[in-house]
């Protein structure tokens, strides 16, 4: 562990992590502060995996923030190759530096005879414009070499190609990297690694053995309700109750796209601009669209709540066997839910 | 504790979970980083570290369950019960136990009672659970498979532990504290409890057996489930077993990609070239312009794919072209033809984007070949000769796919030898057993000849094995 070499601040227990980073906003649960403790103590890569929107880019964010680190985020995607994650050469600069050194180079060159003889002069050069002068350093260079201890994002990794992950975990293995022209260069102090996927791909064992592993799902409704309450503030308790609740029930449909905690929030955040206090039928149905994105989900999720609905009443009706029609209207003004 | 986490982590490896030697020892230094009183944070700890697939983790946590809990709470409650029975016959087990303890103190010195006895007179039952686990494990209690064994099982730990001797031991304590002077009363409680310690030991030990024996079936099934799907025959699927085989042989392919592209990435970047750098430059003054680095080339061959897709061997060509649909990146160019009798190409199909419709489509003979009539190998050859031989050539690897039944037609397995002579190699993949090859109308012995790999394949392990021989 190479952590801890100057005054840095620290997660001191799980409890801890957990306190922090609701200090942060992000309200989490023991699993999760687990991981992140363990990572912080072993020095070691998290691989963050789980649905779209459950919070894990959101997740190394907070953490960064709690810790004081500054966060450098590989965003990753198809076709991103090392040139892009690590680093490049400043053609131009090194083009401009060979106008201006012109003379120089005539110099160097005098007296050759061949081109071969030219050529090997100015190879024996080589390290003047191969030096980290005209290097351009990305995400993962810049990590390596900071001064001060970092937080290394790397986003969406499943993204990337399985010859970039290649790579990473040469990377990831002894922070380090290895420039022909220049030399190695050591990591000055030991990012925390945080990768994320959304299982586009499965991630190869070679990664996921190096990494230690956190799978985050749909919250508890427990721990939603609880982050409803954190990021919309102003919800009223039972309005957040039933939002949660019945979002838990569009996510045991068979979606296209099922909703996650983003659409929760959008979607408390929708009703409150309505004024709504309850979840009335006509209002969810309005705000369907805000929390689902295609149409065929829309229209599960429309049928889902006539099922309820239909229940509901029918106990009402079983409730009041007399006055069915008035039980029937305010099962329905009453808010599918209760 | 450490034994018990090894043991813990052998479980997993026995259900299918894969957990290497690192992982198991970052395990290890996940709990020293932490306090181990809180159950939940403890069985996460271990988890992060040694369970890495989403898929894994209810069985994991079923695992947790039945080897982590339960034992100590069975324990529990059968000394709870004990007390509970003691105590209804007018016998208080704390004070007894108190006065034992006062009396042995004073004859301190003489006394030399087994780990199992002292366990016992203290009530210490994360001891007793250790010295139960021991002796299960001496008795190989992990070899159980049916309840038929739980007596045997149980009797053979009881013998390891030294049940009986503990027994004897305590039977002896009664006897000096006799000779102490004891009122009779008093002998009589001590020796209810002796018995009663010795029978609720029995039955935990049994209880114990009976959950390891939980715990094999668990590893059983799930072994059985994977294996069951591996060494199933293409020939009889359901519906339910295509889709979940279509996942298996994904996954199959993403680990060959890996290692492809693993097996790419050491072959590192070069360095620069600075022949190369100059003369690509030359125009611009040798200004350089553009790098060019040395790299090391490794050329992947072609493959041309002929599918035999009649309906006697319909899935095996599905899960084949989805192989080879995955790992398309392997190879510089993937041709695919489908036949019966007739012979088609179905390249194009494969460049259309979902590979579940694009195998369908091609099994369905891609709108260019009949599928409805009945099998003749000579002819599609003989096709294939005529108008795409010449699309072979010394990198190409051809793969044919079929069962050689050749419905009595002409074999022309002249085609055959001419493409191996064009060819880098022939590959055939029968999905009949061999001792069938050659018998009735299958010609399988006339193109033998001319194949450099001729393979079984008639489920998900043989076809993987061919896989990985042509790819890697
Ligand atoms: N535990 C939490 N506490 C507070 N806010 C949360 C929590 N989890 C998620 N959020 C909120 O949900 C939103 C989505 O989170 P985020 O973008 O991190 O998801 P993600 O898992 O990275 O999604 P994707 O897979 O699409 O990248 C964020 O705006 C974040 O504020
Ligand atoms: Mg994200």
């Amino acid at each position: 562990m190479r952590v801890n070499e100057r005054e840095e601040a620290m997660f001191k227990s799980v409890q801890d992590v957990i306190e922090q980073l609701g200090d942060q906003g992000y309200i989490c649960d023991k699993k999760i502060a687990t991981v992140v403790f363990l990572a912080q103590q072993l020095g070691k890569p998290v691989l963050v995996e789980g649905p779209a929107g459950v919070g894990k880019t959101e997740l190394a964010k907070v953490v960064a923030k709690a810790l004081g680190r500054n966060m450098i985020r590989l965003q990753c995607y198809e076709g991103l190759d090392e040139a892009k994650a690590l680093y490049e050469w400043e053609y131009s600069k090194q083009l401009l530096y060979t106008q201006i050194l012109k003379d120089k180079v005539a110099e160097t060159l005098a007296g050759t005879q061949t081109l071969a003889e030219a050529a090997d002069r100015v190879g024996a050069q080589d390290s003047v414009f191969f030096s980290s002068r005209f290097i351009v350093p990305r995400p993962l260079m810049q990590a390596i070499t900071s001064e001060k201890p970092t937080l290394l994002l790397v986003d969406e990794v499943d993204k990337s190609d399985p010859e970039f992950e290649a790579f990473l975990l040469e990377v990831l293995s002894d922070f380090q990297v290895t420039i022909p022209e220049i030399g190695t260069i050591v990591a000055k102090s030991m990012p925390l690694v945080f990768l994320t996927s959304n299982d586009a791909r499965e991630m190869s064992d070679a990664l996921k053995r190096r990494c230690l592993h956190l799978w985050i799902d749909y919250p508890s409704e427990e721990l939603e309700v609880r982050i409803l309450d954190r990021k919309v503030p102003n919800i009223d308790k039972r309005l957040a109750e039933e939002v949660v609740g019945l979002m838990n029930r569009i996510r045991a449909l068979d979606l296209k796209k099922t909703p996650s905690i983003s659409e929760t929030l959008d979607w408390a955040r929708a009703l409150l601009a309505l004024n709504a206090e309850e979840l009335e039928d006509q209002i969810v149905s309005d705000t369907l669209n805000v929390i689902l994105k295609y149409e065929g989900d829309v229209e599960k999720a429309q049928n889902e709540l006539a099922k309820l609905i239909k229940k509901r009443t029918a106990e009402v009706a079983a409730e009041k066997p007399q006055g069915a029609p008035a039980a029937e209207a305010s099962a329905v003004k009453k808010g599918i839910l209760h | 504790m450490q034994k018990k986490v090894i043991a813990f982590t052998n479980l997993l490896r026995k259900s299918g979970i894969r957990v290497s030697v690192a992982e198991g020892i970052d395990a290890f230094n996940a709990l020293d980083e932490l306090s181990l009183d809180d159950r939940e944070i403890f069985r996460d700890a271990l988890r992060t570290a040694m369970v890495k697939r989403g898929d894994d983790i209810a069985a994991y946590d079923e695992l947790f369950e039945l080897f982590w809990s339960g034992f100590y709470d069975n324990l529990r409650q059968a000394f709870d019960q004990m007390e509970g029975d003691l105590g209804a016959m007018g016998v208080d087990l704390d004070q007894i136990l108190r006065q034992l303890a006062e009396m042995m103190k004073e004859m301190d010195g003489e006394l030399d009672l087994s780990e199992l006895a002292k366990a016992l007179l203290t009530q210490d039952l994360s001891q007793l659970e250790n010295l139960i686990r021991q002796a299960a494990q001496e008795a190989g209690t992990g070899r159980i498979e049916n309840m038929l064994q739980v007596g045997f099982f149980s009797r053979r730990t009881a013998e390891q532990m030294g049940l009986e001797g503990a027994s004897q031991e305590l039977e002896n304590l009664v006897e000096r504290m006799r000779a102490m002077g004891m009122g009779d009363a008093q002998i009589q409680q001590l020796q209810e409890l002796m018995r009663k310690l010795m029978e609720t030991v029995r039955r935990t030990v049994r209880t114990f057996t009976e959950r390891e024996l939980q715990q094999q079936n668990h590893n059983y099934m799930e072994k059985f489930r994977r294996e069951m799907l591996t060494e199933k025959s293409f020939y009889h699927l359901t519906e339910d077993e295509i889709a979940r085989m279509r996942e298996v042989v994904a996954r199959l392919a993403q680990r060959i990609k890996n290692i492809l592209s693993i097996r790419k990435k050491r072959l590192k970047r070069g360095k620069l070239d600075l022949h190369q750098t100059l003369r690509r430059n030359m125009a611009r003054g040798g200004i350089p312009f553009e790098v060019v680095y040395k790299t090391r080339r490794k050329d992947r061959p072609k493959l041309v794919i002929l599918c035999d897709v009649s309906s006697s061997v319909a899935n095996v060509s599905r899960f084949m072209l989805q192989f080879m649909y995955s790992l398309q990146e392997a190879f510089t160019k993937i041709r695919c033809y489908v036949f019966v009798a007739e012979l088609g190409e179905v390249t194009s199909v494969f460049q259309e984007k979902d590979i579940s419709a694009a195998i369908e489509k091609a099994l369905d003979g891609g709108d260019v070949i009949n599928v409805y009539t009945r099998s003749n190998f000579g002819y599609a050859f003989h096709e294939f000769w005529k108008n795409h031989l010449a699309s072979i050539d010394k990198k190409t690897t051809v793969m044919i796919l079929g069962d050689a039944r050749n419905n009595y037609n002409d074999a022309k397995a002249w085609c055959i030898r001419d493409i191996q002579n064009k060819a880098k190699n022939v590959v055939w993949l029968n999905p009949e057993s061999p001792s069938a090859w050659g018998f009735g109308d299958s010609v399988m012995d006339r193109y033998m000849p001319y194949c450099d790999i001729v393979e079984e394949c008639r489920n998900l392990r043989q076809l993987s094995k061919v896989v990985d021989q042509i790819i890697l």
